[in-house]
């Protein structure tokens, strides 16, 4: 018995070096180069195309939703720049939008184990820790995007839609305009990156303090900002949410997408962390993670990836059978919309996010075998990816939307960055929070 | 569960640790352990005395496909083949409409098949009087029974290795 | 070896034994009932009689007897229906999720939570019977071939998926109850002085004798039920919630209700809980098992459903207003200020407000707040599903079909049925069956006992134990 236990030692230190270091920067350079590859192509073959992106949407379904779906595909064409500028604004916002979750599902994490009292996943916690470092970067990165290219993204950033006077006057938007109006948008934007990373740097020096001198203080504290956090989070991930994808299509609402976002954050969150704790494990970091912890890991994700399907199918279900037009486009949209261009990332969606996952996962050696693991987060990763992608072509760039360099070139460069912040936000602390007072019994995690 | 024949060692313990840690140096010492019975489950006792890992597992995954098969080909055939119903326009076999009915008959399959699986493999049934090594096992006692016909050291042997292990008592029961 | 770092509060004081455990627990089982519960029992019994009579009334009369019209087609049955319903995913929640996180606090309240579960979903049933008018005819939900010809159930209705949720949810949370139950029935069995008590708890006992390899096995199916029982128990609200949420009415349809639902059901659950443990400690003197650390965290949870109930309503409303679909925002607006403000307020007040009270520690940590808030709560709770069902249907889209809906004598008294049966299942649960998990309870005294005894075997106090019988057979 007592070998099973032998606890190898806390001191850990992750080194960043300088030739991760020099991969990222190549890999950052691919993705520029891919980016510009790509946009030059777009510029010069695919202007004609806009006149399909209306006419397309037109036959997307019911009769009021058609009109919606002319309006969003008006965003896409008709207003500010062209295609192929709209398409990259709309995939840096997907990104952006894509890693900001992942960041603050760190924050996240850290706050309900904290609330929670949980023991056994102190041993990896500077992992989730480290995830909001990239917050400022996708913060900055969206405001930017909102100032440049709001238009091409936001079609209710358009003046002339709340002009009573004017032909596109559009009285549902000018309902919403309370809400939906671009100051108020901003000081959203900039509320919500400030709370998540103000709070995550308290939690952060806390718990570096408590590395230093040990003792019950900087826990409690940890415990008391935890639960501030997950109060402003519960409010900010929803509005969130809509902000920076619901209101995309001005017109389509549902009240289960704050949610719908943030288990889908949540899930992606949760599959980065154990990627990132079975590579450092394979690099030899973590000794101390054994395959309870993994097992664990491999629950919650197999957890979350259901409880993200559950989800998804109860507003789908929901929205299939009421078939009221205001809320159906949404689906006839990805479905057979747009030439049905987004019926696969649709379908590739669930596929890898729900039944691969769940069949690879199900049984209790898979979630002890690092392969295994790794197949599974991958498959979540990639998957939520286009959980984005299908919630913000369509009202972007609509029929203009692909799969090419672009998108390729857009996911490197941020992948790469955010591994550059994470790493180099896990090489300023030991790996293992030395004084935590759950840690004894995370080190003796076992179950069997 | 099989019938119990011939004779057996029965060592009451006083303490889970003490039982725990009893087990690996009789097993070392070559006494051949029937089993452990104890008043609730101790982690850790199963690896000490080498039980395999239980694979109902498996069972309530296949009970739980035939329940999922189940549920979609009758709801399919009834609405979808022998007697279709135009129900708010949708079509006749609306897959996502079915989902709610097929999650919950795939849950009552499993559970159900490998509630019965786990009554059946523990020999569990309605038997009133079953034979127990010490009825103070499901209150405060962890019981060790040793067969004897399957051992060959010698009963003052295990005994006394009982006794020096942290056994309260050792007791004899003839079947 | 398992480690329990030294901030979490013990979960077990008094520095009890497992012999303890044991005898703390059976006492109740194997005494005479005591002059309280027979009061009880029998305040309960008239309950459910005078119920019953009303209930009789009802279906021999017809549902007309009801205050149900064209407009509000459903009321008093369904509100009290969902409530029911509701208030059983507690006992899920506590067996079956807090398993999986493995949290040590559950152990001393799961069985009552589970019991509470089967009989809340038994008295949620009696409403589905009841408003069927014709209960005789109730297996016509059930898609059985028909006189008719061929003419199945519409699997394509939310109501039918209610048929099967309901029933898998009841028979599989008996089924884990029951699980739960065999190795305690055991222990009675074992110290059962009376050959009629030892027959019976012997026989539900199945033969139970806690070897290593059941105890390993039962270990894993329970996992593996409570893995069942998570989804499960969130598609039964779920479900529910389509029972409105599919439909086209203001009100009704909006998507986030299916988890708004589960949430809401967990939050009243917990809070009967609480009602019924906060007096089952104190009559059977169980404050060691049950402590204010136990209180604290179910205030807790009620606390955090509590705010995930006030965050969807708040999205509700905004997304009415939102959406710019004019029947959904005079749906809300009607809600807050139209004839039925004072339902909706008080749904407000009691759901959102009240369990924000927790807060503060003194408060959660309090035995008579937390009853006090609990019952608050469910009252709320109440009051959620009828702002729901009925005043969504009070206003239909033509203004002539406008109507009131006011209880008749007959709502009340089916419902008063409800709170007799609960009372009169509940009493006889708590007085012929251990109202704590003896088995579980041992399993987490050495890790999270506030001190531990010098023998923590400890002596048995049963007169047979301490003069066993196979001492003849010994030596």
């Amino acid at each position: 018995m007592a070998s099973v236990h032998a606890i190898p030692s806390i001191e850990e230190r992750f080194e960043f070096t300088s030739g991760a270091k020099r991969n990222l920067l190549i890999g950052g350079a691919i993705g520029l180069a891919l980016i510009i590859i790509g946009a030059f192509l777009l510029a010069n073959g695919s202007g004609h195309e806009t006149a399909h992106a209306a006419e397309n949407a037109a036959n997307a379904g019911a009769d009021h939703g058609a009109t919606a779906a002319q309006h969003e595909a008006g965003a896409a064409g008709g207003h500010g720049g062209s295609s192929w500028m709209t398409r990259i604004w709309a995939n840096i916002w997907l990104n952006a939008v894509y890693f900001t979750g992942i960041s603050v599902i760190g924050m996240f994490f850290m706050s309900y184990n904290y609330l929670a009292q949980a023991g056994w996943s102190v041993v990896f916690k500077r992992i989730p820790e480290a995830l909001p470092s990239f917050l400022p970067v996708t913060g900055v990165i969206m405001l930017i995007t909102f100032f440049l290219g709001g238009h091409d993204l936001f079609h209710w950033t358009h003046e002339d839609l709340y002009d009573a006077s004017n032909e596109g006057y559009d009285a549902i938007i000018d309902g919403k305009s309370g809400f939906l109006n671009t100051p108020f948008f901003l000081i959203r934007l900039v509320l919500y990156f400030v709370g998540w990373y103000f709070l995550w740097t308290v939690l952060r020096k806390a718990s570096l303090e408590e590395d230093r001198i040990g003792g019950l203080t900087n826990y409690d504290k940890s415990v008391k900002f935890g639960t501030a956090f997950l109060v402003f989070f519960a409010v900010t991930s929803s509005t969130s949410a809509w902000d920076f994808v619901m209101s995309i299509e001005t017109h389509w609402f549902s009240t289960m997408f704050g949610w719908y976002t943030l288990a889908s954050w949540h899930v992606t969150g949760l599959a980065v962390i154990t990627l990132m704790v079975v590579t450092l494990r394979e690099r030899g970091y973590l000794k101390a993670v054994n395959h309870s912890h993994l097992q664990d890991l491999g629950k919650f994700v197999f957890a979350f990836s259901i409880f993200w399907t559950y989800v998804w199918f109860a507003q789908f279900l929901l929205i299939y059978y009421a078939n009221l037009p205001e809320e159906i486009i949404h689906y006839k949209e990805r479905f057979s919309g747009y030439g049905g261009i987004y019926r696969a990332p649709f379908f590739i969606n669930l596929i890898l996010n729900f039944f691969f996952p769940f069949l690879v996962l199900m049984t209790r050696d898979s979630k002890r075998t690092h392969s295994i693991l790794k197949l599974a987060c991958w498959s979540i990763i990639v998957g939520h990816y286009f959980d984005f992608y299908v919630n913000i072509m369509p009202g972007t760039v609509g029929a203009n939307a692909g799969f090419g360099p672009v998108e390729f070139g857009f996911i490197l460069v941020f992948a790469c960055a955010f591994i550059w912040f994470v790493s180099a936000q896990l090489a300023k602390a030991n790996l293992i929070p030395k004084n935590h007072p759950m840690l004894e019994e995370s080190l003796h995690h076992d179950i069997a | 569960m099989a019938e119990l024949t011939g004779k057996y060692l029965v060592g009451v313990f006083d303490d889970d640790d003490v039982i725990l840690h009893a087990i690996p140096k009789l097993r070392k010492a070559g006494v051949k352990i029937h089993e452990v019975y104890s008043p609730f489950p101790i982690h850790g006792l199963d690896d000490a005395l080498g039980h395999p890992r239980t694979r109902i597992g498996i069972a309530a995954f296949l009970f739980g496909l035939t329940g999922c098969a189940c549920a979609l080909t009758m709801m399919t055939w009834m609405l979808g083949f022998d007697w279709p119903m135009n129900i708010g326009g949708k079509d006749y076999i609306s897959l996502p409409n079915f989902i709610p009915i097929t999650f919950e008959m795939t849950v009552l399959f499993t559970a159900f098949g490998m509630v019965t699986t786990f009554f059946v493999t523990n020999g569990l049934s309605p038997n009133p009087a079953p034979v127990l090594f010490d009825p103070r096992s499901t209150d405060n006692k962890f019981v060790m029974a040793i067969e004897m016909g399957k051992n060959k050291m010698s009963e003052e042997d295990i005994t006394k290795a009982l006794r020096d292990l942290g056994a309260g008592e050792v007791n004899i029961k003839q079947f | 070896m398992h480690v329990t770092s030294p901030v979490r509060p013990p979960l077990v004081t008094g520095g009890k034994t497992y012999a303890d455990v044991t005898e703390d627990v059976c006492r109740h089982v194997e005494g005479k009932p005591t002059k309280e519960w027979k009061i009880a029992f029998i305040a309960a019994l008239v309950v459910l009689i005078y119920g019953t009579a009303c209930l009789f009334w009802t279906w021999w009369e017809g549902l007309g007897v009801w205050g149900l019209n064209k407009t509000v087609g459903w009321a008093w049955d369904i509100t009290n229906f969902v409530w029911w319903v509701g208030i059983g995913h507690a006992g899920t929640l506590i067996s079956a999720i807090l398993l999986l996180f493995r949290q040590k606090w559950r152990t001393s309240i799961n069985r009552a939570a589970e019991a509470m579960t089967i009989f809340a979903v038994i008295c949620a049933a009696s409403f589905i019977l009841m408003h069927m008018g014709r209960p005789w005819l109730a297996y016509w939900a059930l898609p059985l071939p028909n006189t008719f010809g061929s003419l199945w159930v519409n699997f394509n209705s939310p109501l039918v998926w209610d048929v099967f949720a309901i029933s898998t949810y009841f028979s599989v949370s008996l089924v884990f109850w029951y699980i739960g139950l065999i190795p305690d029935l055991a222990t009675i069995r074992d110290r059962a002085q009376n050959k009629v008590s030892r027959f019976i708890y012997g026989t539900f006992a199945m033969g139970w004798n806690g070897s290593a390899k059941t105890w390993s096995r039962y270990e894993y199916i329970s996992l593996i039920l409570a893995g069942l029982s998570t989804p499960l128990v969130l598609s039964v609200h779920t479900i529910v919630s389509m029972d409105f949420a599919t439909s086209v009415i203001p009100g009704w349809h909006t998507t986030i209700f299916p988890p708004y639902f589960v949430a809401g059901a967990i939050f009243s659950g917990f809070a009967m809980v609480q009602n019924l443990m906060l007096i089952t400690r104190v009559v059977y003197r169980l404050e060691d098992y049950i402590t204010i650390e136990h209180i604290e965290s179910m205030n807790k949870i009620i606390t955090l459903t509590g705010s995930i109930v006030g965050i969807a309503y708040l999205t509700e409303f905004f997304i009415a207003w939102y959406s710019g679909v004019e029947y959904e925002s005079y749906a809300f607006i009607n809600r807050a200020t139209g004839p039925y403000w004072w339902a909706y307020w008080a749904m407000m007040t009691c759901n959102v407000i009240s369990p924000q009270l927790f807060w503060s520690r003194s408060l959660r940590r309090s035995v008579t707040w937390t009853f006090f808030i609990s019952v608050i709560v469910n009252i709320g709770m109440w009051f959620e599903r009828f702002v729901i069902i009925v005043t969504s249907l009070h206003r239909d889209y033509l203004p002539s079909s406008w109507a009131m809906f006011s209880p008749t004598f007959y709502d009340i008294g089916d419902y008063i049925f409800s709170f007799g049966l609960f009372g009169t299942l509940f009493l006889l649960f708590s007085k012929y069956l251990p109202v704590v998990n003896m088995a579980e309870v041992k399993a987490i005294i050495r890790s999270s006992s506030e001190r531990l005894p010098k023998n923590i075997s400890g002596v048995a106090k049963g007169a047979r134990v301490a003069n066993p019988s196979f001492n003849k057979d010994a030596e």
